[in-house]
């Protein structure tokens, strides 16, 4: 009996840079020329007037990325700066819920798509505002390339201080199609859970970003301790420590731990996320300490 | 001879009556339209390709479920790990298919982190956890914190792989743990076991985790797989120190689910401290704490999929 030490897929070069696994391993020289010949131009020039460009990254799923995500544009556009929001889930979109723009879809002009305005006037744009609510596309990798594509290069963005990019859970090809589209990102947040299970996830998306060298700014923790609101007991349902710990191991700054609180899902389910609804809440306050970390390394304040 | 060119013939009249869709290339297993295609072909076509081998190991297995929630995070894995463990306490041969290829959490969850698949004559042999529980799982190939990058046709060949040359033998249950979306994997899935049992949807109670369980389930049902209900979980947390009960996550979102496509509703679970903690050790709180509430609620779930999937010894 031996052990078994790799599955057997085909892992061959093809050329093709801007479909390949291994294109942040890839010791190529000439790849990012290839790549930036055959997909760049678009992306650039739709891009131009951005300012700065954040994702927020978890790799588990269910962690807080789009929480984080649409708290942190909320923050940041509180502090008057112009900012928009790229949803690239496909599979189940939340950002139209959380920043209150659900059902109220995307204009189509022959120059592109027009963002929708939600809360505090941050431009929305996400595939949720496209489909229909029962509509499941079951979106194949070239598909979900071609739609990152068309929300990258398409979107009437104007002038923007930040653009904040939420993508969905794993590491694999949404994550890098949108790294691979959006190479001067300025940065990213990590989003982890207490418990150990995703602080095993949040690790690889560190190491994912690291490869493709993003800047990481901090480490949030969601889902921390639950405070009782009848008789005040502190209770770590889902332990805690974990996004210290990961971010001691990485060496990546943290941010803050954000408390399990029911405004928090309460705000997020009503379209109105905590830090406008409750800018006193303990989350509230974490968040507001993300958007300051990330002005401070745009070199915006 | 004589038989091998009538295979031949019998290929050819396939091919004739496919070229009638004009952007059809054959290719079913990687078609995006599979489950809307209406020509009568497609399985026959499906099947020549990848499937024979598929259906000889899943033959051996009665019964097969897949955990989905489309959504992460909302407790898919613990949800797999703990319905199964309910199974091999009352005495199933069971076995868990892990997969989350970019991050599988099962194996920490039923400690066998540190062991490995190995190759057998005929395929993977599994990895024996709990209770006499089989495990498969990319994790048990490579290292927990071996980041790969999996893109749509890696995907699926590593699916067939788990699916179709492990060495499962005779199983009443295999379950398999679903990432997160509704797409590529759970296709595969979808596509590799025609013969699935049935579904089981897992959300927690917000709505924003409802949206997104909402498309995982219009997926199972437009792929023509028996949904066998909704479990809410995260459902609720009881205070140690006062006994107030706080819906931390809201409450009602799986039933109201369950409600309005009319599948069944099939249990609460509650946050509980000890589910997470012992999650990370490797300990399902079935096994571990078989008084606590939660575990009495997954019980009740197990009870309700046996008679669902007509179970019998």
């Amino acid at each position: 009996m031996s052990e078994l030490l790799d599955i057997n897929v085909e892992l061959s070069c093809t050329g093709k840079c801007e479909g390949c696994e291994k294109y942040f391993e890839c010791a190529l020289p000439i790849k990012d020329q290839l790549l930036l010949q055959t997909r760049m131009q678009k992306a650039r020039k739709a891009l131009d007037r951005i300012k700065h460009k954040i994702i927020s990254v978890g790799g588990k799923g269910g962690v807080g990325k789009t929480l984080c995500a649409a708290n942190i544009a909320t923050a940041l556009a509180m502090k008057g700066r112009k900012v928009g929001v790229l949803d690239q889930v496909f599979d189940g979109p939340c950002i139209p819920r959380m920043l209150g723009v659900e059902g109220k879809g995307m204009e189509y002009t022959e120059e592109g798509l027009i963002p929708t305005e939600g809360v505090a006037g941050i431009k929305v744009a996400s595939m949720g505002l496209i489909l229909e609510e029962d509509e499941v596309i079951t979106w194949f990798h070239e598909m979900k390339r071609n739609a990152t594509e068309e929300l990258i290069c398409h979107v009437l963005w104007g002038d923007l201080d930040y653009l904040v990019v939420d993508v969905p859970a794993g590491t694999s090809s949404d994550t890098v199609n949108v790294i691979q589209y959006i190479p001067e990102m300025d940065g990213s947040t990590v989003v982890t859970i207490p418990s150990e299970v995703s602080q095993a996830v949040a690790y690889k998306a560190i190491v994912l970003l690291q490869k493709a060298k993003v800047p990481i700014f901090g480490v949030f923790e969601n889902q921390a301790a639950f405070t009782c609101g009848k008789c005040g007991l502190q209770t770590d349902i889902l332990q805690s420590g974990g996004g210290e710990i990961i971010a001691k191991k990485t060496d990546v700054p943290f941010i803050g731990s954000i408390p399990l609180d029911r405004r928090v899902a309460e705000c997020a389910d009503a379209g109105v996320p905590v830090v406008y609804k409750y800018p006193d809440s303990e989350a509230a306050k974490i968040f507001v300490k993300g958007a300051d970390l990330i002005e401070e390394r745009c070199k915006m304040a | 001879m004589a038989e091998q060119e009538k295979l031949t013939e019998n290929e050819k009249r396939g091919i004739v009556a496919i070229n009638v869709d004009l952007s059809c290339d054959l290719k079913c297993e990687s078609c995006e339209r599979f489950f809307k295609c209406k020509n009568p072909e497609k399985l026959k076509i499906f099947d020549r390709r990848r499937m024979a081998r598929a259906r000889e190991t899943m033959a051996g297995i009665k019964h097969k479920i897949a955990v989905c929630a489309g959504k992460g995070g909302v407790g898919k894995s613990t949800v797999t790990v703990n319905l199964t463990t309910a199974l091999a306490m009352r005495g199933r041969k069971v076995a868990i298919l892990d997969q989350d290829l970019d991050g599988p959490c099962v194996p920490r969850m039923l400690d066998v982190l540190d062991r490995r698949l190995s190759m057998g004559r005929k395929g993977i042999i599994p990895v024996e956890g709990l209770l006499g529980i089989n495990v498969v799982s990319m994790s048990l190939i490579r290292d927990e914190e071996d980041t790969t990058t999996w893109f749509h046709e890696l995907r699926r060949n590593a699916t067939e792989e788990f699916i179709a040359h492990v060495e499962y033998g005779k199983l009443d249950y295999l379950l398999i743990d679903l990432p997160p979306g509704t797409s590529s994997d759970a296709v595969n899935i979808m596509e590799y076991i025609p013969d699935l049992d049935g579904m089981v949807i897992v959300t927690n109670p917000t709505a924003v985790s409802q949206i997104v369980a909402r498309r995982a389930t219009l997926m199972a049902i437009e792929g023509g797989v028996n949904v066998l209900g909704v479990v809410e979980n995260m459902s609720g947390f009881v205070c140690p120190g006062c006994g107030e009960v706080e819906y931390v996550m809201m409450k009602g979102g799986g039933e109201a689910l369950a409600e309005e496509l009319e599948i069944p509703f099939l249990g609460r679970i509650p946050l509980d401290p000890a589910i997470s903690k012992n999650s990370d050790t490797g300990k399902p709180y079935v096994h571990s704490f078989p008084d606590s509430v939660p575990a009495k609620v997954t019980s009740g779930i197990v009870d309700q999929i046996e008679k669902m999937v007509g179970w019998e010894k």
